[in-house]
């Protein structure tokens, strides 16, 4: 039964009832807490992006007779199936609500047993099809005051809405009747349908701000550079009244606006698409900031060009930036700030040091001081390699850091290649005589049909670490971090259609007419379709702060079919691999607990990826147990009436979404 | 115009041939020439017009969109059938107008996205019907190696 703003209205003496007394329409049971009950009340569990708990049951021991406690399927909300679920549900005192199918609906399931207790639903019409951000989401966000609960989050269409928790109503003194257009109070004006705005991270929840990034279209040959500025703003939780606004790309007169040698006024995107971190104490709030526009064509935005590619800490009341620290000058790589920095208080060299660590698409996790900005240990600047397209401009030296240690691959040298055999490897190496090669920060060259065909590029524009996260343990100082290992090749070409962008060279990794030579063809970074690089595929590294130094590493995922039961590689014993894809990790007291990305067949013939338990003082895999899809959110925990669970996002292929809880089996 | 003499043999031939081709439906894969290059054609004009601005000229796919071409492709739908890819095309997709696309226009693409993953065309078209799509399956390795 819906209780729909529309069918309240239809009903003038119960709305009034609803609004005076709204247990009258509430779904949610009065519940008690029972003792050890625990809540998760963020998307990464804590301000500080943590995803950890403090939870034991689950251990090395029992982790392999978990058993599936309750699956909630997405399939009948939206339009049509959704199959990519990004979220990571919360849980307060009992209840489960999280966005859900491809309309981003939210829901709210019993914890114990998944069932669904309201849907709320908003149908966007045309502005919900034109957005840059589609699907189910990254979640909702959760505010109380102690009496008074909501939850916030962000709809397709770019609103921010408030929830009553217990009837999924819009609550009316927020915004306009529950909704602030964030389309509007932008610093610009856009068109509300077309506007290239949008999100599908979920909102921070700061004390009583509401912190709220943008994201645009993503792609390597954007429409234009002029796009929407991806301001952040902070909103007073309670009102919705826009409190403060941050301007990613400055304006005259304001602060970074002199890193612009072609001045901002035609420049836009730098968007702040991911996760936030906030220290409630300092009052700061951690902005990731990503290219200012598109992609990677960098030509019309010559200087280092702050704020893109910048963690930038900003007042949660008055949105001042208190100070920045940009980690890419000039970016040409795609390498956006894709999720939350994590904040540990650790010991350093003798001393508790407020620590904020950034983990990236480039392979780097950057070590700051959470409240200077100054890096822990050295990040000098570092000459880069000058590129050569026509009309680009290029940062002559890129911030390195000394440690810890880079965790993934970064720039495609021969070491990198496959080598299972001396067959593959030879071909892998006369595929790369195709490009131009070189470290980290080495540039996309131009697309020369009769000489090399651009640059191979390592970690690729989607990374490294992407928009899932991390995990931290805030007793051990140690840093867990998911990372996926996938060459790419940039390219550049002259733009010979202005009606597909306003760029004069824009970026290619690939053509419908791709030219050949031998065996391979343009664009193509496989070898008799294996990967190109060497495995690991995808890895995770525990980072101990403490000295900025790697504790473990580990191939993280089963090896894929194609690999494993590849012709060229008959009778060989291959290690496990990893498996690439976007995926983060959850911490407890014992474990580091994450899904494989992708699905591979088990020995009894099921398709399926496992989820994984890792000790995270060694890394050695404790367990694993059978998911029928990959990880497509990061997975959270908590206590429930003395139970532990935990709850994942999983689907993809032709699987769709669904949200799957495990649990040990009763006693 | 038929003569009067050969509409039995005809009707009976209507008749048999769904017979006969539930006989020949045996377990075939993407090795076994499912796909026509006429047909890649096509399906290369609609990829342009609808997949290509997220998934990318050479299917590598983007931030928001996966890669259609090559090993992480292949290992997600390994062991599917074809007409699971095609169910999945056909109701999500494009993003911004699921289900907007025709099962022929969606067949063409399919086509042209296991051309583009080294599966070998042959003479007939890809069937735009996810009955038969059901009958083949998209195994990475060649049968019998």
């Amino acid at each position: 039964m819906r209780f729909t703003r529309r069918a309240l209205l239809a009903l003038p003496p119960l709305t009034l009832l609803a609004l005076r007394a709204p247990f009258a329409a509430a779904q949610v049971s009065p519940r008690q807490r029972a003792p050890g009950d625990t809540d998760w009340r963020h998307y990464a569990n804590d301000l500080a992006s943590t995803r950890y708990a403090a939870l034991d049951q689950i251990d090395a021991t029992n982790f392999d007779s978990l058993e599936v406690a309750w699956r909630f399927r997405t399939d009948s909300l939206g339009a049509r199936p959704d199959y990519q679920l990004e979220a990571t549900p919360l849980v307060v005192n009992g209840v489960i609500y999280s966005t859900a199918g491809s309309r981003r609906d939210v829901v709210a399931l019993d914890a114990a047993t998944g069932e669904l207790l309201w849907i709320h639903r908003e149908d966007e019409g045309e502005r919900a099809r034109k957005a840059p951000r589609q699907l189910s989401g990254r979640g909702v966000s959760y505010w109380t005051d102690g009496t008074e609960e909501r939850l916030l989050y962000v709809t397709i269409g770019y609103r921010l809405i408030a929830l009553d928790p217990r009837t999924g109503q819009r609550i009316p003194g927020f915004g306009s009747d529950g909704a602030v257009d964030l389309k509007t109070e932008f610093d610009q004006e856009i068109d509300l349908i077309e506007g290239d705005v949008g999100l599908n991270s979920t909102p921070l929840v700061a004390k009583d701000t509401v912190v709220v990034g943008a994201a645009h279209t993503a792609g390597n040959v954007p429409k234009t550079r002029d796009n929407v500025r991806g301001y952040v703003r902070g909103y007073d939780a309670r009102t919705g009244r826009r409190k403060w606004i941050f301007h990613t790309i400055p304006r005259p007169g304001e602060f970074g606006y002199d890193t612009w040698l072609d001045g901002t006024a035609t420049i836009g995107n730098a968007g702040m698409w991911c996760q936030i971190s906030a220290d409630p104490a300092l009052n700061l709030a951690y902005l990731g900031i990503e290219l200012p526009t598109g992609d990677v064509g960098g030509q019309y935005r010559r200087g280092p060009g702050l704020f893109g590619e910048s963690i930038v800490a900003v007042d949660l009341d008055s949105g001042e930036r208190k100070w920045h620290y940009q980690l890419v000058h000039h970016g040409l790589w795609d390498y956006d700030i894709p999720c939350a920095a994590m904040l540990l208080d650790v010991p350093v060299g003798g001393r508790t040091r407020q620590l904020l660590a950034q983990p990236t698409k480039q392979g780097f996790l950057y070590v700051l001081d959470r409240a200077t900005g100054k890096p822990i240990w050295p990040i000098p600047e570092r000459k880069v390699p000058k590129g050569d397209v026509p009309g680009e401009w290029y940062a002559p030296t890129q911030p390195i850091p000394s440690r810890p240690a880079a965790y993934d691959v970064q720039g495609v040298s021969d070491d990198d290649l496959i080598d299972f055999t001396s067959e593959l490897r030879a071909k892998a190496l006369a595929l790369a005589k195709n490009y131009r090669r070189g470290p980290l920060f080495t540039p996309a060259s131009m697309f020369e049909r009769e000489g090399t065909w651009g640059t191979l590029t390592a970690p690729n524009l989607t990374g490294g670490t992407n928009w899932p996260g991390g995990g931290a343990d805030p007793e051990t100082g140690v840093v867990y971090v998911y990372s996926k290992t996938v060459a790419d090749v940039m390219s550049e070409l002259p733009n010979d259609d202005p009606k597909r962008s306003d760029f004069a060279v824009i970026n290619v990794r690939g053509m419908p007419d791709a030219p050949r030579r031998g065996d391979h063809t343009y664009g193509a970074l496989t070898v008799e379709g294996l990967p190109l690089l060497k495995p690991p595929y995808g890895r995770i590294t525990a980072i101990d702060l403490r000295r900025g130094a790697h504790l473990w590493q580990v191939a993280h995922g089963e090896t894929p079919d194609t690999v494993r039961n590849h012709p060229k590689l008959k009778g060989m014993t291959i290690p496990k691999t990893g498996r690439s894809g976007n995926v983060g990790p959850l911490v407890t007291k014992t474990l580091v607990i994450c899904g494989e990305p992708g699905v591979f067949t088990l020995p009894d013939g099921r398709r399926g990826a496992m989820l994984c338990a890792y000790d995270k003082a060694s890394g050695e895999q404790k367990g694993a147990v059978y998911m029928p899809a990959g990880q497509t959110g990061a997975p959270m925990t908590y206590m429930l009436d003395q139970r532990q669970y935990i709850v994942i996002a999983i689907g993809g292929g032709a699987y769709s979404s669904e949200l799957v809880a495990f649990r040990l089996p009763a006693a | 115009m038929t003569h009067p003499s050969l509409r039995p043999l005809l009707a009976v031939a209507l008749v048999a041939l769904p017979a006969v081709a539930l006989s020949q439906a045996a377990p075939r894969s993407v090795w076994g020439g499912v796909y026509s290059a006429a047909q890649v054609q096509r399906g290369a004009a609609v990829y342009a017009a609808s997949c290509a601005s997220c998934h990318g000229d050479a299917l590598g796919g983007n931030d928001q969109a996966p890669a259609l071409a090559g090993s992480g492709f292949l290992a997600n739908w390994n062991g599917q059938t074809a007409a699971a890819l095609f169910t999945r095309i056909k109701t999500t997709m494009p993003l911004d107008n699921p289900n907007s696309l025709g099962a022929a226009k969606v067949a063409d693409v399919e086509a042209m996205i296991l051309s583009k993953n080294g599966f070998p065309a042959g003479t007939a078209d890809l069937p735009s019907d996810p009955g038969a799509l059901g009958a083949i399956a998209i195994t990475q390795d060649r049968p019998g190696s």
